[in-house]
């Protein structure tokens, strides 16, 4: 059914914008940061990725978490940095991020060169010729990375102290200061987690996409839409964001043309701006214990 | 920080004194680059100065960089035969950065300092637009590398602009081929967002539907769209059998790995643009058996009588740059050549060494090279450029229309 | 309320706007340095950098200056715009159809061009009334998109991807019998871009000068307490939008004639969006010289500074530079130098 084989589609490409997008939400709800360079640290756990599966020939699956801890330690790089910003912070991580953008783009210029490389995926497609429907290693690798990522972030920050003092510092970091919560540890923890998403996108976006220096924008951009589609810090809403903006994006381009993808998802986006701010899922009462 | 507040309040209007001697300060080693009447005039001194403008850094900057290298060779090969007339050949580079703007700086930089003999270069049509509006008026040859669009030589009166390379040398054959040869059903065509790719899409549909052949599917894509499973759903539902896509080699990545993926049944994809690269058949894999392409030369692929040269060519590169070349190489190899060979042509009669001169001597240039027999028309076109069909069997790129310079036929993919 | 260490930065309503006074004084001696850069700028194209791409540069700086100044405008009101692309590649576009089609001398598209730019703005100002933030960060942003992917695909009216070619250049200007022309020569262009950058600087100065602009910095400091004062929030912003919006896009329209041809993604790109916020917080949002300090240092700096160093990858510096610039001066350039000041 072309249906099904279209929601598939879209629902693998809705995973891949939310895996993009963790990282950045995470660290933009808990520490407000701006990442600008986010795409280009998503290039970097590529490159990282390709390297590994190139030169020593390491199987894809493993370079999952070689790029979560490389881009872990990144992110803890960055958190110094932006730590040394003053206040307005939004703005000035916003502008400070820009800069890295386009400090880490040109070192990737000149150590990788402007040459395209992506991670091949050779294996066939799995059929199910009873429904006619094709569907790829990498799409099941793509929706279930995200699927399990959005239930372990869940987990986290529902079921965890931890996670409960992420999610007082995401309302209100004054009153997570009050109450005692170390709100610049939870901004650490917060790069660390966001990191390790970061790490676990790379990979899977040179496997789906491909990697070039400049190639930064397209994911930085996905990440924030993606982030405010969802509302601030609401991670459930991630993946849920994700799937929409996929499925919008899928079904104008098979009803109009691929030349109106991104006025489609403009409009949706700037519609849910304007009828829900606060994000695609319902806002919770505030005070549910 | 409370007692820096009442300062400042107490200090009511406050003179930025010290911004304007900042500004001053940091300005003066910025403006202060005044009259140099140290530079050397072009020519005198001994060096022939040339200049070179290519996007060498932002979205275009692997294929500017190719340029850069082709145009490189070219200026070492001359210098290593002793230069033009005993003359060493220098050559100045400028990147930029895949935008207009900075093209026009850096175009009127070495023009009006720099004072080059002529320019070389140039990947996209609205770099090569301005850049080219700018050397008319002062007076100096452009030979542009890859400037594909009619509107920059048709209806407009340039003396000084010349080129390698034009859309028509790609469309024309490229419908030949497909009408011809491959004889499909339905064709579907795809095509970017940016003006080449554009009038390429136009023309090439236009001269199919000339020919009674169905284009059911005729769509714009922006460059950089990761996700073509929706575009490809549609051509299996409209029982297209050949696919011909206007975009680049990162498109194609995306767009063949998908291809494959989805098994949708195409008899021929063809991409005038970012397959006929042995980069591409490395990167690809087994996934690029089959698919078509056109290029103008590969070390394979060369005009016939050209061997030898070719063949010097590819391995004196390789030698250079640690690298095979590509027709990207090519394109910026052939422009410089052309360049110099007035140069030399101009030095050798006798004659002033000035832009006019120069271009009265692009005129009447002869030039066989592996790319093309090079000879300009009044426009400023290259008379007898044409590419050819390429299919990558077994891995390698084989030349298979036209006829006279094919090495092998069509192979039309096996299976269901 | 707010806690003492997370207090921001102090607030510069003593930077009063230059001019400001309340008492009579003598004239200081900074007038004079001031005076001695406007005379700098003025005559530099005859001692300075007599070839054309110091012209070139310093031209392109002003129009930068000039396109900082008006998207300032609208973050003085403290809405940080990520999308006025928008406005200036409908400015491009409207002033480049309009004397395509119409055959209107240059002189009146631009105009047009800033009116459709100021219509767009309106549009903005009705639905995004009731966002903040981020939030309106990213609807502007995504705001883009849609003049743009209308313009992309309008082949018929506006060329779609092939672009706008041959825009007539801005012809030449009849002064008395002397004819000044403008295509193609870099100095008179110098002047006009130095001209367009002074009258946007000086109704950005107005702007913060006046009654509006105190509103707007009312609006910024704390929205809730400007309402309760009677300052019509949504009225401020609409306005300073508006004007923003407008001016933008007569930069646009001026972008077009100088330049020749615009294509969609050249003019409705991330760049042309993300510049003018670069420089005017570079050089300070608040102050009334920020925007132009941070277009005047910045872009001649990268242009002809960075590239000649590093002619690959001369951004890596650029971008050190911005990072440097706001940890340390995090109010910018400007700003710094305000704070720095002794009472003179």
């Amino acid at each position: 059914m072309i249906f099904l084989q279209l929601l598939i589609n879209a629902l693998s490409l809705g995973s891949f914008y939310a895996l993009v997008a963790f990282g950045f939400a995470l660290i933009f709800g808990v520490t407000h940061a701006f990442n600008l360079a986010h795409g280009e640290l998503i290039l970097l756990g590529g490159y990282l990725a390709y390297f590994l599966v190139k030169y020593w020939q390491l199987p894809f699956i493993w370079t999952l978490p070689v790029c979560m801890l490389g881009l872990t330690m990144a992110a803890v790089l960055l958190q110094k940095l932006l730590q040394q910003v003053q206040p307005p912070y939004e703005l000035n991580t916003l502008v400070v991020t820009f800069g890295l953008a386009l400090v880490l783009q040109n070192v990737m210029l000149i150590l990788f060169s402007a040459n395209y490389r992506l991670i091949p995926s050779v294996e066939l497609p799995f059929e199910l010729t009873k429904f006619a429907l094709n569907i790829t290693e990498a799409q099941v690798m793509d929706i279930v990375v995200s699927l399990v990522a959005t239930i372990s972030l869940h987990l986290l920050l529902r079921k965890t102290f931890l996670g409960k003092a992420l999610r007082a510092t995401i309302q209100n970091r004054e009153a997570a200061k009050l109450v005692g919560i170390h709100v610049r540890r939870m901004s650490l923890i917060a790069f660390l987690l966001g990191g390790a998403l970061i790490g676990l996108a790379g990979p899977l976006y040179a496997r789906t996409a491909y990697l070039q220096p400049a190639g930064g924008t397209e994911p930085t951009l996905i990440a924030i839409v993606i982030t405010i589609f969802a509302g601030v810090g609401r991670t459930r809403g991630i993946l849920l964001g994700g799937w929409v903006l996929g499925v919008a994006e899928s079904l104008s381009v098979y009803l109009l043309g691929s030349g109106w993808r991104e006025l489609v998802s403009a409009v949706l986006l700037i519609l849910l701006l304007i009828l829900q701010p606060q994000g695609l899922l319902p806002q919770r009462a505030r005070w549910l214990g | 920080m409370a007692a820096q507040r009442s300062k400042a309040i107490s200090s009511l209007a406050n003179r930025p004194l010290w911004t304007c001697l900042a500004v001053l300060i940091v300005l003066t080693p910025i403006l202060w680059r005044g009259p140099m009447p140290w530079l050397p005039t072009a020519a005198a001194g001994g060096a022939i100065r040339i200049g070179e403008v290519d996007p060498l850094t932002g979205k275009l900057a692997n294929h500017g960089q190719e340029i850069h290298e082709g145009i490189l060779y070219a200026v070492n090969e001359v210098n290593a035969q002793g230069g033009l007339a005993g003359l060493k050949v220098e050559l100045i580079s400028r990147d930029d950065q895949s935008q207009p703007e900075v093209a026009i700086n850096q175009t009127e930089d070495l023009l009006y300092r720099e004072k080059v003999l002529g320019l070389v270069g140039g990947y996209v049509d609205s770099l090569v637009g301005p850049v080219s509006e700018l050397a008319a008026k002062h007076r100096t040859p452009y030979v542009a590398s890859a400037s594909l669009q009619s509107r920059l030589t048709q209806g407009r009166d340039n003396a000084y602009f010349f080129r390698v390379a034009h859309l028509k040398g790609i469309v024309e054959p490229l419908c030949r081929f497909v009408v011809e040869v491959l004889q499909p059903r339905r064709v579907s065509i795809l095509y970017a967002n940016t003006p080449g790719s554009t009038e390429l899409g136009a023309e090439v549909r236009a001269c199919l539907e000339k020919a009674n052949i169905e284009v059911p599917i005729f769509e714009k894509f922006r460059s950089g769209l990761p996700d073509f499973s929706t575009f490809l759903l549609k051509l299996r539902q409209a029982r297209v059998d050949t696919l011909i896509s206007g975009g680049f080699f990162a498109d194609h990545l995306v767009l063949v790995r998908q291809l494959k993926e989805q098994n949708v049944p195409l008899r021929a994809y063809l991409g005038p643009w970012g397959i006929a690269y042995p980069e591409f058949i490395e990167t690809m894999g087994a996934a690029s058996e089959g698919l078509l392409g056109m290029c103008a030369w590969n070390p394979d692929i060369t005009l016939p009588g050209t061997e030898v040269e070719s063949r010097n060519f590819v391995e004196r590169f390789a030698a250079a740059f640690g690298k095979t070349p590509n027709t990207t190489n090519m394109h910026g190899y052939v422009s410089a050549k052309a360049l110099l060979l007035a140069i030399a042509a101009v030095l050798k009669s006798g004659h002033e060494l000035t832009g006019e001169n120069i271009a009265k001597e692009l005129r009447t240039v002869n030039l066989v090279t592996p790319m093309e027999h090079l000879a300009f028309d009044e426009n400023g076109d290259p008379q007898h450029y044409r590419q050819t069909v390429v299919q990558i069997q077994k891995g390698r790129l084989v030349a298979i229309y036209p006829p006279d310079r094919a090495s092998a036929g069509f192979m039309a993919p096996s299976g269901p | 309320m707010q806690v003492a260490d997370e207090v921001q930065t102090p607030r510069y309503y003593e930077t009063a706007p230059a001019g400001f006074s309340m008492t009579m004084r003598p004239l200081p001696a900074s007038t004079f340095l001031y005076a001695a850069a406007v005379i700098l700028l003025i005559t530099w194209p005859f001692w300075g950098g007599s070839e054309g791409i110091y012209c070139r540069v310093m031209a392109m700086a002003f129009f930068y200056g000039a396109l900082a100044y008006a998207w300032n405008l609208y973050s003085l009101t403290g809405c940080i715009s990520l999308g006025h692309a928008a406005f200036f590649g409908l400015g491009a576009y409207g002033s480049g159809l309009a004397s395509h089609y119409l055959g209107i001398s240059p002189y009146w598209t631009v105009w047009i061009g800033g009116f459709l730019g100021a219509l767009y703005g309106i549009l903005w100002s009705v639905l995004f009334r009731k966002l903040r933030g981020a939030r309106l960060g990213l609807a502007t942003l995504a705001s883009v998109e849609i003049p743009k992917v209308i313009v992309d695909n309008w082949d018929s009216f506006t060329f779609g991807s092939l672009g706008l070619v041959g825009i007539a250049s801005l012809p030449g200007l009849n002064f008395a019998g002397l004819t000044v022309a403008f295509k193609d020569n870099f100095r008179t262009q110098y002047y006009l871009l130095l001209c367009t950058l002074t009258a946007i600087g000086m109704i950005h100065w107005l702007f913060i000068q006046s009654r509006w602009g105190w509103a707007a910095r009312a609006v910024r400091e704390e929205e809730t307490a400007a309402s309760m004062l009677g300052v019509n929030v949504a009225w401020t912003r609409g306005c300073a939008l508006a004007l923003s919006a407008f001016l933008t896009g007569v930069c646009g329209g001026v972008y077009a004639h100088l330049i020749g041809l615009i294509e969609p993604s050249m003019v409705f790109s991330l760049h042309i969006s993300a510049l003018p916020l670069v420089l005017s917080i570079f050089g300070g949002r608040y102050q009334t010289l920020g925007p132009v300090l941070g277009a005047l240092i910045l872009y001649p700096l990268d242009q002809l500074v960075f590239r000649s160093i590093f002619p690959v990858g001369h951004a890596f510096l650029y971008g050190l530079v911005i990072i440097t610039t706001l940890i340390f001066f995090p109010n910018g350039v400007a700003g710094w130098l305000q704070q720095r000041v002794k009472i003179s």
